[in-house]
């Protein structure tokens, strides 16, 4: 398990990309990767979901459509929450959260779904969602696929925005950390500099470290030693000098 | 104080923080700090597996770059690691520029100024779920005693970062793990804004939030994802420091 399980899910994420760029195969991913029935993932941009990203088949694309016309559900619940959560028997519910959700999830095909909030610390993409034709819980290693697999969609998600070469996003996120600390303070500092989400900060970090062919992390310790800033007025990245930065 | 005093006070400062809605890091930072009190080390902190067994870094005792730095490093190779997959305690490890072991985490153990470490593993039920790191700026051999108050305050560590579930399977495990790591991304966000917003360094910023975090009773992860979703502003922190 480990790195190991982590070089898996890139070795996958590339196999897939080549059949469908832009990350819409990362539900294919999750869902093979967790060994269950089908995945979704769903994009939100304040406190609702808004839209729905990608489903891996036919009923994890109904079971999203439901939830979205509903308003309630694994993907929902996990993104306004922020905790991961399961409904092991979607036919006899242990709780009456989704009362218009279970039933009709149940005739969709579903027997079981769980919803893992997608993040990167107080930052909410949305959430994934999966779901299994048979009652029952997740097992150990599934479980932490799956969490596994929320925190690879959150980083491909960053990328993607940044401008990552479609097809390319595997070997874009193999490379780098989820945890790099000058990433997150640096997206702190950018966010005041240039009046923006801490969001759209770890974006521009991104875009601007493909446009200048650096490492991310490398740009970012720039930035936290305030070598290099985004300028308040024009939105333009400058060096110390003031000289823009290329 | 004497030895003895200050390890029950801090037995009692962590039980008396051990109650509903505490914040994991600021816990674990309470451990950190008072283990260099209470023993003959001179940095601590707390490095937890991520769902997809990463060791990553929460808690310490400072949060200056320089001993972060030694945090990070251990995503890779240290003693930490090492204690992680064996998940035995790694006890009065002389740092030495001819030991290979650690090639880059040794050299900047040593430009740090430590000369030994310890690793501790936080055990749950046969599993390990991190490890507690002791650096010292000397060698020599650290006593039978402290090494027993070492793994008493990682079991410690360990309760805190399960918060008192009574169940506890391997979904909610991950989840606290998970939570727990994700509150630390969350914190350096936030250490990011105020540093810039208030021109600090970061440790200043750590203690203005965790200062702020205090005074208004609030877990250090709550003012972060409020500084981060925009909902608190960098000027609405509080000035003063908090009394301890």
């Amino acid at each position: 398990m480990g790195a190991s399980r982590l070089a898996e899910i890139f070795a996958l994420m590339a196999k897939y990309e080549r059949e469908s760029p832009h990350g819409l195969s990362l539900c294919t991913v999750a869902a093979e990767v967790t060994e269950l029935s089908g995945a979704g993932i769903t994009l939100s941009s304040s406190e609702d979901l808004k839209s729905k990203w990608c489903t891996s088949n036919k009923i994890a694309q109904d079971l999203m459509d439901l939830e979205l016309l509903l308003g309630e559900g694994p993907a929902d619940d996990a993104n306004r929450s922020g905790v991961a959560n399961e409904e092991s028997n979607l036919l006899s519910p242990e709780s009456t959260r989704w009362m218009l959700y279970a039933p009709e999830a149940a005739a969709l095909g579903a027997r079981a779904v769980f919803g893992f909030p997608v993040r990167i610390g107080g930052v909410r993409f949305g959430a994934l969602s999966l779901f299994r034709d048979e009652p029952g819980t997740l097992s150990d290693a599934q479980s932490s696929d799956a969490y596994l697999m929320a925190s690879v969609i959150g980083r491909a998600i960053l990328a993607m925005q940044a401008g990552a070469p479609p097809g390319g996003l595997a070997g874009e996120l193999e490379g780098q950390s989820t945890f790099d600390f000058a990433v997150h303070q640096a997206a702190g500092m950018l966010a005041v500099q240039g009046s923006l989400s801490v969001r759209d900060a770890l974006v521009a970090l991104r875009a601007h470290a493909f446009a200048t062919n650096c490492v991310p992390s490398e740009l970012a310790e720039r930035v936290v030693l305030r070598q290099v800033h985004i300028d308040p007025v024009t939105g333009t990245w400058r060096d110390e000098m003031g000289r823009e930065d290329s | 104080m004497g030895r003895e005093s200050l390890l029950i006070a801090t037995l009692v400062e962590l039980a008396d923080n051990l109650v509903d809605h505490y914040d994991v890091i600021d816990v674990l930072t309470v451990l950190s700090g008072r283990c260099v009190e209470a023993m003959d080390v001179d940095a601590a902190g707390v490095m937890l597996a991520s769902p997809g067994g990463e060791l990553q870094f929460v808690a310490s005792s400072s949060e200056s770059m320089r001993v972060l730095e030694l945090f990070q490093i251990q995503a890779d190779e240290g003693p930490c690691v090492d204690c992680f997959r064996s998940g035995s305690g790694i006890i009065n490890q002389s740092l030495s520029e001819a030991d290979g072991r650690w090639p880059r985490f040794t050299p900047r153990a040593l430009a740090q100024g430590f000369r030994s470490v310890h690793s501790l593993p936080l055990r749950l039920r046969g599993r390990t779920i991190g490890a507690l790191n002791l650096f010292r700026t000397t060698q020599g051999l650290m006593s039978t005693d402290d090494v027993v108050v070492a793994q008493g305050l990682a079991d410690v560590a360990t309760i805190a970062i399960l918060q008192h579930r009574s169940s506890l399977d391997a979904h909610t495990l991950n989840e606290q793990l998970s939570n727990a790591l994700n509150s630390r991304i969350v914190i350096e966000q936030a250490k990011g804004i105020i540093s810039q917003a208030t021109d600090s360094d970061m440790d200043q910023a750590f203690s203005r939030l965790r200062s702020h975090a205090r005074n208004h009773n609030l877990g250090l992860t709550e003012v972060a994802s409020g500084l981060v979703e925009g909902t608190l502003k960098p000027g609405d922190l509080d000035q003063r420091k908090a009394p301890r």
